[in-house]
């Protein structure tokens, strides 16, 4: 009896019945199971921002440190090495997933009216992701890292024009150093998710407001 | 899309969604499912592959082949297509355009129809990017040269063993195997240069790792140590100089404790009164420590090298040095330190331990095998 009193005191303020029928009671067109993997691109989303923020706990974004800590996480933290082998991969799935999100999405010609905008919030979202996996490679510091990161942005650095500024820019200076080394960290960790995480919103805002496209049929 | 065709697919979609499921606990379940399964498919990987180990960032190693991740491959790989000046093309234009193409996409794609068969251009026009892309990855993936293999050391026992080995190869002929220094002989050079030992606590309490380590990477061309790290001429990578580092810190500082597995993967194997003593097991690792500094090509050692059982035994310009039973082997009577005609005695700085010659003397008479049959 008091349970209801307090929920219904909260309901009256919060809409929390409102919000649950919103989500949770929308009814949707019957659907396959490729339509799963919008959700779990979500899911390894949040799971990368989990892991990622355990691993910030001991990583330290320093080209004499980062080395040194990550090899710390892996043999001196508890779990660390199952935390970091989670982030690692989880980083190749979430790609896998988003682009083949993205194929289904354009199999079944679900970017079409009324889902444009849901599209184009998706486009972001990919190279989002992209971006948050050429920052991230990075941080580990070691000679992988460190010499697919040199082409990586040397490669831009051949845009006509404003190709220069561009590796500058990147780098923070002509070379790699540890200034590039705390500009990716900090898009990795502040940058890119802030903006993944609001694109994910208006994402999901489209894709309750205007419900998940149905299985084209033939007349379709 | 004409108003009628909007106002159509609104209807249309209204009926499937009426004819259609709730989202809990119908479409949630099924969400689950394939949270869960990935949840687990993660964890397997964490587990069974985990993450490959690499060395530490070096800057100066020109050799590594750079490599971006897997799922840039195909855009690396279509850039080999642009000769140098054309370049800009396939850096900028084309994945410009194909960013904005795909932002674009249901603005630019004015056909109504959702059905794969009535968008047969753009279902194909996507599938040959496709197929482009993965085309390219396993092009990619194919034709990279192998990375050189480098060892990798992660635990402190690994370090040390590492180190040791490159300190064997790389130190010994000037500092001597236990860093005791002395009078060098046989190095280009350095010919009768004293140098102090290393190894003491003097040295030890005084220079902290990050000295030693500079010391390595830059030598002390004063004193007429060259450079070793690679970025100055040497053979070492920034990971190598640290193993040796690690070695030198936990055998010869008095503060360090020698993890237990460390000092069974360094020491020289026992052996038994009645055993007969074998190449690979027993003298491998001494020569491994006591010779190969200098008995590898490039040095001075009347062409006597070390590497390998082979050479051991059929190699120089006064071989045979060991004849399998005899213990007047050029070998023996150097190691006792006679000079000969071979050569002065061996090792040129400091004797082996007697228990080490012993080991040589009992291995010559057993007939000098490679390994041990039993």
């Amino acid at each position: 009896m008091t349970n209801k009193k307090v929920f219904n005191w909260l309901d009256e303020r919060l809409g929390l019945t409102a919000i649950y029928k919103t989500i949770f009671e929308r009814k949707i067109p019957k659907v396959n199971w490729w339509f799963t993997l919008g959700s779990a691109t979500l899911f390894l989303f949040a799971l990368q921002v989990v892991t990622g923020i355990m691993l910030s706990v001991y990583y330290v974004p320093s080209p004499d440190k980062a080395y040194d800590s990550i090899e710390f996480i892996m043999s001196g933290v508890a779990f660390g090495w199952l935390i970091r082998g989670i982030h690692h991969w989880g980083a190749t799935l979430m790609v896998i997933t988003v682009f083949i999100h993205m194929l289904r999405v354009f199999f079944y010609g679900a970017y079409k009216y009324p889902r444009e905008i849901t599209w184009v919030t998706g486009v972001f979202l990919l190279l989002a992701t992209l971006g948050m996996g050429f920052t991230g490679y990075l941080l580990p510091w070691n000679q992988k890292a460190y010499w697919a990161t040199t082409v990586g942005t040397s490669i831009a650095g051949t845009v006509p024009g404003i190709g220069d500024f561009i590796l500058r820019a990147l780098r923070g200076g002509d070379d790699l150093s540890g200034v590039t080394l705390a500009r990716f960290f900090a898009a990795h960790i502040w940058i890119f998710p802030l903006l993944i995480i609001i694109l994910i919103g208006v994402h999901l805002y489209l894709v309750i407001r205007i419900g998940i496209s149905a299985v084209p049929g033939k007349n379709d | 899309m004409t108003e009628d065709q909007k106002q159509a697919y609104k209807e249309k979609y209204l009926r499937a969604k009426h004819n259609g499921e709730h989202f809990f606990p119908d479409t949630i379940y099924k969400d689950l499912i394939v949270a869960f399964a990935i949840f687990l498919l993660l964890v397997g990987l964490a587990l069974f592959v985990g993450v490959a180990s690499e060395p530490r960032a070096d800057p100066s190693d020109t050799s590594y082949v750079p490599r971006p991740e897997w799922y840039f491959l195909f855009l690396f790989e279509m850039l080999k297509f642009f000769p140098g000046n054309l370049e800009w093309l396939g850096t900028t234009i084309i994945p410009a355009a194909a960013v904005l193409a795909l932002l674009l996409l249901p603005f630019f794609d004015r056909n109504p129809a959702r059905h794969w068969k009535k968008r047969k251009f753009a279902l194909g026009f996507m599938g040959i990017v496709v197929l482009g892309m993965v085309a390219l990855t396993v092009r990619a993936a194919v034709t990279t040269p192998v990375q050189q293999e480098s060892t990798v050391a992660t635990t402190v026992a690994e370090k040390i063993a590492a180190g040791q080995d490159l300190y064997s190869v790389q130190c010994v002929e000037c500092h001597g195997a236990e860093g005791e220094g002395g009078v060098v002989s046989g190095v280009e050079g350095l010919e009768g240069v004293t140098i102090k030992a290393i190894h003491t606590q003097d040295e030890m309490y005084t220079r902290n790792d990050d000295t030693l380590f500079n010391i390595v990477d830059y030598g002390q061309p004063n004193l007429g140590m060259p450079p070793f790290g690679k970025g100055y001429g040497g053979e070492l990578s920034r990971s190598d100089i640290e193993y040796i580092v690690t070695f030198m810190r936990y055998s010869w500082d008095d503060r360090a404790e020698l993890p237990k597995e460390a000092a069974q993967a360094s020491a020289i194997p026992a052996l038994g009164p009645d055993e007969i003593p074998s190449y690979d097991t027993h003298i491998a690792p001494l020569v491994k420590r006591y010779c190969v500094s200098c008995h590898r090509s490039g040095k001075e050692n009347n062409n006597y090298l070390m590497t390998s059982y082979d050479q051991v035994m059929n190699s120089g310009d006064h071989e045979p040095n060991i004849v399998p039973g005899d213990l007047n082997s050029n070998l023996i009577r150097m190691l006792h330190r006679e000079d000969i005609e071979a050569g002065g005695p061996m090792p040129p700085t400091k004797a082996l331990k007697p228990e080490y010659i012993q080991l040589f003397e009992r291995w010559i008479k057993a007939g000098a095998p490679q390994t041990t049959t039993k």
